[in-house]
Parts: C-alpha cells; structure tokens; sequence
C-alpha cells in the first residue's frame, strides 16, 4: 500500500483539487462518533463518484457517504473513517415529466427543491421522513426512512422506481427505470433503497409523484388508551381512506410542542387522524369520524400543516443526547408498545398504527440505567412479536453496549450480497448489520 | 433443441417416488409434453414434473437437483407469456399446484399468509368476505397463481394507483437452489437489512422456489364508477389520459382498446361496442362516494371535450361489470384472429405513448402485419399483440422483426422491454437494448449468490456473460 499522500493525491486526481478537503481543521467538523475522517471528496458526476470509490478501494480507505447529513446520527459507531463521500454537489434535477407522475433527481437534491418543483404541476413527492425538507433525495433513497404520508402512499422504496448508482469498482449502473410497470430483469431497486450505502453510491434517484391534495385535515381526540385502541383499530379496517393515523402519548405531545385545542389528561392518549383529497372527500371523512369520536377537534388550515409537521417530526433528535428508538411490530402490536412506554414511565411515545411503527424516546433527566432497561424491554417486547427496535439516537456508548440494530435474519445472504457488490469492504464503515 | 433422451433414470425415478410419493410423479412424454410449453414459443420437455405438498417436499425436491446438477423450473399455471416457466434445459418441472391452501387471513394486521398454488381470483373472492383485497389483479387472474404472480412481478390494470405486486408482499418462505429453507420479511415494515424480499419478486424462479409468502391485504374501496368513452382516434384517447392526470385526478385504471382489438372482442363477445372507432377508453375510479361523482363527471367532460362519439358513466356493480367484460375479455377474444400470436408487453414512461403508438403504427404498415393494441394507459403498458400463423415461416419472420422494432422504439422512448410479463426466454436477447455490460453484470451478482450452481429455471432473464453471446454469434 502507498503512502497517505500518494492515496490523497489519487483521489485529487479524481475530483480536482477544490473538491477534496484534507486541511485537519475543516476535516475535523465531520467527525462522528469520534472518528474523524482523512478526507471530504466531493465529487461532481456519477462517473466521479464511481472514479473517487475506486480509487478508495484500491488504497483501502473506507468510505462513509454523505448527502445533508440530516440521518448520520443513525448507524453503529463507525470503524475508522478514511474518507467521507459527500454528494451534495450532484444536485440537478434531471428529469420532472409531471405527465407520467415521475420526477429523476441526482442524490444530492434536496427533498424541498424536488417539492418546489413538482408543486409548480400540483404535484408532490408522498415522502416526509423525520429531519425536513433540507434532507436530499439520495439520503431518503439510501435510509429507506418514512413520515406519517407512508400509510397512504407506502415507504420510499416503493415510490422510488429508478437509481443509478456508482459501485465501489467504479462501474455505473442503472437499475429499474421511470415506469411503475417493470419487469425487466432483477428488482436490484429495491436492494439499493434501504441499503444504507453500503452496497454502492445511489447518485441518481427517480420518484413516482402524486397529485397535491386539494385539502388537508387533523382530527385529534384524547380517548383513555383502550378507546384509542379500538378506535384505530376502526377505522383501519373502515373505508375510509386516513392518510395518517397516529396514536401518541401526553409526553410525545409536550414533545412536539402541539397545542390542540382538547384537553389531554395525563394517562390519556391522542389519536391524530389525518385525512387529505379533495374537498368533498376530506369533508366527508371529517364527519364520520366525528360521530366516531364525539370530542375530537378537527383542525384545518395552518392548525392541520402543524400538525402533520408536528408528527413528522417528532422522532427526530432534539441534540447527540437525545435518546429515540424506532420499533417495527405487526400492526394490532403497536398499541402494547405505547402500553409498555407509559409502564415505564418518563418516556414518550408516539405510533403509525397504519404500519406499525412506533417512535419511543427517553425524556431529558432519565437516568442512565433507566434509559438502558428501557431500550432493552422496548426491543424484547418487540421481538417477541416478531419485530425489531433500532436506536436511531443516543450517546455512543450506549450504542455500543445495546447494538443499534436489532438481529436480523438472513444475515448470510446479506454479506454474500455485500461482498459481491463490495468485494473490498470499502462502504459503509461498518455502521449497518454487523459485516454489512 | 438438444436431443435427450426421455427415459429418467431409475435412481432419480426412485428418489422422486420416494419424496412426494408416486401419484405425484409424472415421466410418461405424453405427459410431461404437457409441461414443455407455455403461449410463448419457447420449447423445453422436463424430465419429469413433480407435484410437491409441502415446503419439505420442495426442500427435499431442490436438494436432489443440486446434488445432480439437474436443472428445476417452479410453475404456477404458466400464464407468463415470456416463457419463464417453460424449462429449456430439460430438468425438473416443480409444479406447484398442490400447495394451495390459504394458511390464515389476519384481519386485524391486514395480512394474510397463502400458498404459491393459490388462484389470485379465488383468494380475492375470499378476502372480499373480509371487506378487504389484495391489489394486484392481473388480467389473467382467473387461472393465474399468487405464486405466480410472486414470481413475476405481475402487474394489472390498477398499478397506476396501487402499485405492482412488489408493493404488497410482506414476507416469503423460499427454498433456495441448495434445497435450503428460508424465511425472508415478516408480518412487520423495514426488517434491519437488506430487502430480500424485494430482489425475490419478480425473478421469475430463478433464485429459489416460493413456497409461503405473507401478503398486504387492504381494505376494500367504498366505491366506484367507470367512464367509458370511444373516440375516432387514437391520439384522442391518449389526450385524455394524459388531461385526466394534469388535472390532479388518479383513477384506478386507465384502459386503451385500439379497433382491432374492439373487432375482436365484438366478433367473439358482443357488448355493443362501434366497430368504426380507433379507441376506447375505459376509465375507473374508486374511492369515496362523495368525490366520485365528481371525478367521473370531470373524466367524462374532459372526453366530450376532445370529441368522443359516446360517453357512459357505470355507477351501479352490473353496469360497471358489463364495461369491463369489454376490456378483459380482449385477450382471448383477439387470440382467435388468427393460428398464433406474439405477445409484448414492452412499457413506456405515459408521456411516450402518443409517440410511441404513432410508431407502432409505422413498424405495422412497413412489415406487413396486423398488430393488435390494448394497453394500461396510466402505467405506459402496451400489450402489441402480432397476429401470425405459425404454420408461414415468412409470417413469423415478419412479427419477430416487428416485434424487435417495437422493443427498440419503447427503449429509445425511456421505456422497459416487458411492464409486467416477464423477461422468461423470449426477451433474453433483447436485454442489452436496455442495459450495458456493466448493468447485466450487476444483475448477476444477485443471481450467483442465490444460485451460484446455475440450476433455477436456467436460460431466463439474463444472457449469458459478453464474451458467451460473442461466440454464439
């Protein structure tokens, strides 16, 4: 192997001298976890991504990829850091054809640009993951990360129909394509989306959009927690078309800061249904589910949008300390992941009943042990039905004593795919399924 | 076709007799000739066909191929139309129809856990006393198996709204080309880990066998409605599509007919349609009742408006049921025009239609051909149906040729060689008009680590390594 400089000048070569960053000082604001990488390289095409992992991998630097930053809190403790991709530079859009609902970006655009764009035809991409509008594409694309919008329109890797992505031997491939309807060849799509950029670099990322609702409403009602239950369990079986269904506890609506106009004793739950369309539809809905629950409140207008950004962003770190896992369980379990936060109590909790996801966080004054107890029951009670909980945030060392990701099955197959696609290990910085 | 030899030989005889029992065992050629094709022109006889009841069976069925090195092909009711279950290189046919059973329907969760032999009609009729449904419903629904529908990705007439089968499909228990058992996803969203579920959709049996899969059931509509519209031109009809959409309106399917197509389905189904029109448009909605109305209002202006000779709205179930007998009996009503036909299903992005379709026309005209066109206008699926007689070697020199042209064109458009039929035998060769060396490469990554033995349903979806179809040629 060749000296650092040697390594560093490749990569230069690669992308040019103003977009690799060596000087320790700006290197050093990278850092995560305490590792600090050698370099920032910010290559401008696919086809420089796939020069710069190349070269990565022939000198054995392992390469961490980057578009905002906004989920880098989420992952193992990193191994050593040799370089850290940034795509923020490939941030074109490279192809809106509101006509056939799709829009193509390079991974470095910003969710909030594409939603410019596409709102210009009344259109929107159905993504809302926690961490905003200043999240890019490729970052959406490689977390698989979902908001409330999933019940209704499903998680990023079904609406992500098309990627390019560069490989660490360099090659750009293309997977998939801009039709719903496509058949040809393997789903290599659906591997890439969720991989956590440890199979490859997604630097170009196509979108099915949909048309932007007419109107958007909030239904919140405080209902003592078996109400709720049943509630939910209504209306997810019902007709009616909820676009969100949220069941959250009093502590998750401190959290958010939410005032609704009901009163929520401590010890009840609030059930925030939302529900987008057309006029007439939203209307509708907003009656039956009135007559369903006679003391909810229906909130429209600026009220509504904040609460539906209230949700989305509940599960995102306040600050490095914050401490918030997300746990997946069949549908109907959901309810007994609340059932165990308000057991445990000081900790917030808030559910996508619709998919089965539930966001579980410590409030701030937890002690340490209480918080690991906590996380431990939260991801036994999980995995008894079948789930999982990843701590998404929490200090380092407690990452390292529980493990961010929950076992997963198949984890041989995952590496044979890692190793084929990766042969060299150069991506990811082992912060995915240990191996990956 | 390679010469083989049809007698099996008596230790694998015994060793198949000793899995699944004799009854489940079929050697005699009448029989397996049974099991050598499919409505593709791909050819292929399998050694003997297997009827497993199990998963152990499938599992104890695999193993012994890959202790042989003998090829195996899964087959649901071999709807595909590309080929994919018929078994080119001889081997084991793992007829799946046996393993039929829904294990569980979980209301609650939304779930329901079947076997790949089920019929996706039956299992729909089933979940509709539940109040729910699974989406995908491809046209051949009636016989085809969720299985199969697994395996191929099937797609629909809904995919515009709902997504294809991908979308839907939870979890899957698959023996892989060892003869190992595996379960991949659960009854819960984003398992930690790659989605491998997602890579076994659609690989047409080419990385294991399904045997179990834990599928996404949703509540069924409120409503619907059906605008059904006929024009004087094609391009018409596509206008329509593309103004329904631009005004922020999703309706569950889009259907095109073109007049062939209408010709065929009155000559063999008469449902009252004009004989001396291009296209029909057969628009669904579904949804609330409150905003139906509304949209099949606004549906059936925007048809008045760009000059359709007729337009009817279906509100009530019979007269919804009597617009779409039109459309889905059109497949089989155009397979009696003529001895044979050449099915494609290639896809282009929506925008491309108009285009596309004016080429398609072009490719007709200049090779000599009858093309008949049916397509899912809201997801860009074209099905060009080349009419032919097999028996006329000329005949189908020219739908092959024709067909080869149809593919160029829906690449050059952005579009895909096959929405919903699979790759299977037929298009294998087509495969590098959409991707590079460099793209297939990836693709066969995926297909070493799951089979690096070759033996699942050999001969599909990809060609073989650069230098390989070199020398062929």
């Amino acid at each position: 192997m060749t000296g650092l400089a040697d390594r560093l000048r490749d990569l230069e070569e690669a992308v040019g001298p103003s977009n690799l960053l060596t000087a320790t000082e700006a290197v050093s604001q990278y850092r995560l976890d305490g590792q600090q990488p050698l370099a920032i390289a910010t290559p401008g095409t696919p086809e420089e991504v796939g020069a710069v992992l190349r070269r990565a991998a022939d000198s054995g630097l392992s390469v961490l990829l980057r578009g905002a930053g906004r989920h880098l809190h989420i992952g193992a403790p990193p191994g050593p850091i040799g370089l850290i991709v940034s795509l923020a530079r490939l941030s074109r859009i490279l192809d809106f054809d509101h006509e056939n609902l799709t829009i193509t970006a390079q991974a470095g655009a910003t969710l909030a640009s594409l939603q410019q764009a596409a709102a210009q035809r009344t259109q929107m991409l159905p993504l809302d993951q926690p961490g905003g509008d200043d999240a890019t594409i490729g970052g959406i694309a490689a977390t698989n990360l979902s908001g409330p919008l999933r019940s209704r329109y499903g998680p990023p890797r079904d609406l992500i129909i098309g990627l390019r992505v560069a490989l660490s031997d360099g090659a750009v491939v293309k997977m998939g394509g801009k039709t719903v309807k496509n058949v040809a060849g393997y789903e290599l799509t659906k591997l890439f989306v969720g991989s956590w950029g440890t199979l490859g670099a997604l630097c170009e990322v196509t979108v099915r959009l949909t048309p932007l609702p007419e109107m958007k409403a909030m239904l919140a009602a405080a209902l003592p927690a078996e109400r709720a239950r049943e509630a939910a369990r209504e209306l997810l079986s019902s007709r009616l078309e909820v676009a969100c269904l949220t069941i959250c506890d009093t502590l998750a609506l401190g959290r958010m800061r939410l005032h609704l106009p009901i009163t929520a004793d401590a010890g009840t739950q609030v059930l925030l249904a939302g529900l987008m369309g057309d006029r007439a539809a939203v209307e509708r809905q907003a009656a039956d589910l009135k007559r369903m629950l006679p003391t909810a409140a229906l909130l429209t207008g600026e009220p509504s949008d904040a609460a539906w950004r209230a949700i989305r962003e509940c599960a995102y770190p306040r600050d490095a300390a914050d401490v918030v896992a997300r746990a997946g369980v069949p549908l109907a379990e959901s309810a007994q992941l609340l059932q165990l936060a308000a057991r445990l109590q000081g900790w917030w909790a808030l559910a996508q009943v619709g998919d089965g996801i539930v966001h579980i966080g410590a409030s701030s004054g937890a002690s340490p042990d209480a918080i690991v107890a906590g996380l431990r029951e939260l991801r036994r009670a999980a995995e008894a039905v079948g789930g999982y909980a990843v701590i998404e945030s929490a200090p380092v060392d407690l990452k390292r004593s529980l493990g961010v990701w929950s076992a997963s099955a198949n984890t041989d197959l995952m590496r044979r795919l890692k190793d084929s696609y990766d042969p060299r290990g150069t991506l990811g910085c082992g912060r995915y399924l240990p191996g990956l | 076709m390679p010469q083989r030899s049809f007698i099996v030989d008596k230790k694998l005889l015994r060793a198949l007799h000793k899995i699944v029992g004799r009854d489940n065992v079929l050697t005699e050629s009448a029989d397996v000739l049974l099991y050598s094709y499919d409505s593709s022109t791909a050819v292929g006889t399998p050694e003997a066909v297997v009827f497993p009841g199990s998963t152990e069976e499938v599992a104890k069925l695999v193993k012994l191929c890959a202790q042989r090195g003998l090829p195996f092909v899964p087959r649901g009711a071999g709807t595909n139309l590309s080929g994919g279950s018929v078994p080119l290189r001889g081997g084991l046919v793992i007829a799946l129809s046996r393993l039929n059973r829904v294990l569980e329907v979980d209301k609650p969760n939304q779930v329901a856990v079947v076997q790949p032999g089920v019929v996706n009609l039956d299992f729909q009729k089933m979940l509709g006393s539940y109040g729910l449904q699974f989406c995908p419903d491809p046209a051949s629904q009636k016989v085809s198996t969720l299985g199969g529908n697994i395996a191929e990705n099937a797609g629909g007439p809904h995919c515009l709204k709902y997504g294809v089968t991908v979308n839907h499909v939870l979890g899957l228990t698959a023996v892989l080309p060892s003869g190992e058992v595996r379960r991949f996803g659960s009854a819960v969203a984003d398992t930690p880990g790659y989605d491998l579920v997602g890579a076994l959709i659609g690989s047409e049996g080419t990385l294991g066998v399904v045997t179990e899969m834990v599928l996404k059931l949703r509540p069924l509509p409120e409503d619907a409605q059906i605008v059904l519209a006929v024009f004087e031109t094609l391009e018409a009809s596509g206008e329509a599509v593309s103004r329904i959409i631009s005004a922020g309106m999703l309706p569950a399917a889009l259907e095109i007919m073109d007049r062939q197509t209408i010709a065929a389905v009155e000559a063999s189904f008469p449902s009252g349609l004009p004989l001396d029109v291009e296209a029909v448009l057969l628009i669904e909605l579904d949804g609330l009742k409150e905003s139906l109305d509304r949209q099949a209002e606004q549906c059936a202006q925007i048809c008045r408006e760009l000059k359709a000779r007729s337009v009817q709205i279906g509100r009530t179930q019979a007269e919804r049921d009597k617009l779409w007998t039109a459309r889905k009996s059109a497949f089989g009503a155009t397979a009696r025009l003529s001895p044979a036909m050449l099915v494609n299903d290639a896809t282009v992005p929506r925008t491309k239609l108009p285009e596309v379709l004016r080429k398609i026309q072009e490719i007709e005209r200049r090779h000599g051909v009858r093309i008949a066109k049916v397509f899912h206008a809201g997801d860009g699926n074209l099905h060009s149906n080349i009419l032919y007689d097999r028996n006329d070697p000329h005949d189908f020199e020219r739908a092959e040729a024709a067909t080869a042209e149809i593919f160029q064109v829906c690449v050059e458009a952005g579009g895909t060689l096959t929405g919903e039929h699979g790759v299977g035998a037929e298009k294998v060769k087509f495969m590098h008009l959409l991707y590079s060396p460099a793209d297939l490469e990836a693709q066969r990554k995926l297909k070493l680590v799951f089979d690096p033995q070759g033996l699942a349903n050999p001969g599909k979806i990809l060609p073989e390594p650069v230098g390989a179809a070199e020398a062929i040629r």
